[in-house]
């Protein structure tokens, strides 16, 4: 798996990502192609991530995420807002992992 | 809601082709068989048939004797709002518009249109699904049916631009070419904008997309309003005029094809010397004429098949375009779903059904088909040249939990570009 993110298995049906460093253009088309096959629900911990990076990867994969729970930073909710539409999939941020995973076994 | 209105579309939907294949039908049924709605659910109301009879009627009882004997006799009743109101939900939910039904007539009978009246006459009755009537507002107000309005449409070019190191010309003067994604590619499959730019710039092509005409999905057409499908296409010609350019090129996307290359022509006046053409052809032309060369079996693992699309195989009969692709990259692996080709079946989602949430049980009973289909080859990929089956692909798969990968045929082309090292 590349540097800047990981992903691993949490439980049946969801996967963490872990955002860790700046991604390259490798890395974005390696995430978009993850997304394209993944069917599950998603975890993403941004605890080791820049705020920065965050905000602008977020802002450009959010219309390619599956239902997905988002904790590990304080990100200005602004970068999940998409207009609401058919192919528009639930993400929303938490402040703690315990409350993403409860929010995310309950979809 | 007005049932005038839409009685009064009905009578100017029934000129003397529709006449004609009203009058022609024997309701011998051989249609319901044909459609896949009908046979995922076995419903009767969902036979292709009786999903223009509220035309027939209005037809009828306008225009012949009998119609109006029977009506004055109270033999019959008058179109009224329950009855458009339950054929908004059959007409919008559990028909793609895909048209298959039109093989199989005996009489050939070219159903389609039929029901695409049926649902121009319940849109100038107000009773459009909610979903697909939000969606459609979208793109009168924003300009795409997804909601991506300018903003977004350019920093979502940027970062296709950027990240997958592609060039995307934008408003470029003097290019022969102006090509249209959809909001879906834009959105959910920018690895498909890449791609198609790779494929384009490998064979030379001289291109550019229009930041005015951005949007090539028209969901007036999928409404059966024909003003506003006149608007959505009169911004494309509108662009494709500014820019000087020769052709307009769809890229993958079905019901745009339709509306570009046919619909637009017999509703409004079209620009001349602007052809309409589609990246599933043209990729098709590349390889022919050494534009562009493949990597020969570059996915020749596993079952790959291939899915056609209503408006893009049966419609615009690209059929031996992609075929000839897929012989290239996956010669051994590549088997036919049957029925295929021009009798193949539809994904489900088309003709706007997929972005109408109360469609879902529809959409994925009829996606079963699909399944049975891939299951029977032994698929663990499948290919197409539409970015909207290509959703209702992924969402049924995922549905199912099946194991098939979904492709667009256009990232596995531009995966497979061979590049020639030039010698100075």
């Amino acid at each position: 798996m590349n540097s800047a993110f990981t992903i691993t298995p949490v439980e049946k049906g969801i996967m963490r990502c872990r955002h860790t460093a700046s991604m390259s253009h490798e890395d974005v088309q390696a995430l978009a192609s993850f997304l394209y096959d993944y069917d599950g629900k998603l975890l993403v911990d941004l605890t080791e991530a820049d705020p920065q990076e965050c905000a602008k990867n977020l802002a450009n994969f959010r219309p390619m995420m599956p239902t997905t729970a988002i904790f590990g930073a304080d990100i200005d909710p602004a970068v999940l807002e998409i207009p609401d539409s058919y192919y528009v999939k639930d993400v929303r941020h938490f402040k703690t992992e315990d409350e993403a995973l409860a929010w995310l076994r309950e979809q | 809601m007005s049932t005038e209105q839409a009685l009064n579309t009905f009578v100017k939907e029934t000129g003397g082709w529709v006449a004609s294949q009203l009058e022609a039908c024997t309701r011998c049924g051989m249609c319901a068989d044909a459609c896949h709605f009908y046979q995922a659910t076995g419903k009767p109301e969902y036979s292709p048939v009786w999903k223009f009879e509220p035309l027939r009627r209005a037809y009828e009882q306008r225009f012949t004797f009998a119609g109006r004997l029977k009506l004055a006799l109270g033999l019959d009743r008058p179109v009224s709002n329950d009855d458009l109101a339950t054929w908004s939900e059959i007409d919008y939910t559990a028909c793609t518009l895909c048209n298959r039904c039109s093989m199989v007539c005996p009489m050939g009978i070219d159903l389609g249109p039929i029901i695409h009246g049926v649902r121009s006459g319940v849109a100038a009755a107000g009773l459009v699904p909610a979903d697909l009537a939000d969606a459609t507002q979208k793109q009168l107000d924003v300009g795409s049916p997804l909601g991506v309005d300018d903003d977004a449409w350019e920093a979502r070019i940027e970062w296709i631009s950027d990240d997958w190191e592609v060039d995307l010309p934008v408003d470029v003067q003097g290019t022969d070419t102006m090509v249209v994604f959809t909001s879906i590619e834009l959105m959910k499959f920018p690895d498909n904008i890449a791609a198609i730019a790779k494929i384009l710039n490998a064979a030379g092509e001289k291109w550019t997309l229009s930041s005015k005409g951005r949007e090539v999905v028209n969901f007036g057409l999928f409404e059966g309003d024909m003003d506003k499908t006149r608007l959505f296409l009169q911004r494309l010609f509108d662009a494709a005029v500014e820019l000087g350019v020769k052709h307009i090129m769809v890229t993958e996307c079905g019901h745009a094809y339709e509306a570009l290359r046919w619909t637009a022509p017999n509703i409004m006046d079209v620009p001349a010397g602007i052809d309409v053409t589609h990246i599933a052809g043209k990729m098709g032309e590349y390889l022919r004429t050494g534009r562009i060369k493949l990597k020969e079996g570059a996915f020749d693992t596993g079952t790959l098949t291939f899915h056609d699309a209503c408006k893009i195989q049966r419609k615009g009969g690209h059929i031996k375009e992609p075929r000839e692709i897929l012989n290239v990259l996956a010669p051994n692996a590549f088997k036919e779903m049957t029925p295929n080709k021009e009798q193949g079946v539809c994904c489900g989602g088309g003709g706007g059904v997929i972005s109408i949430a109360d469609a879902d049980v529809n959409r994925f009973e009829a996606f079963e088909l699909k399944i049975d289909q891939m299951q029977h080859v032994g698929a663990t990929d499948v290919a197409m040249v539409c970015s909207n089956c290509r959703l209702q692909f992924v969402d049924g798969v995922q549905h199912f939990g099946v194991n098939v990968k979904v492709h667009g045929l256009s990232h596995m082309v531009a995966d497979a570009l061979v590049v020639e090292e030039k010698t100075s």
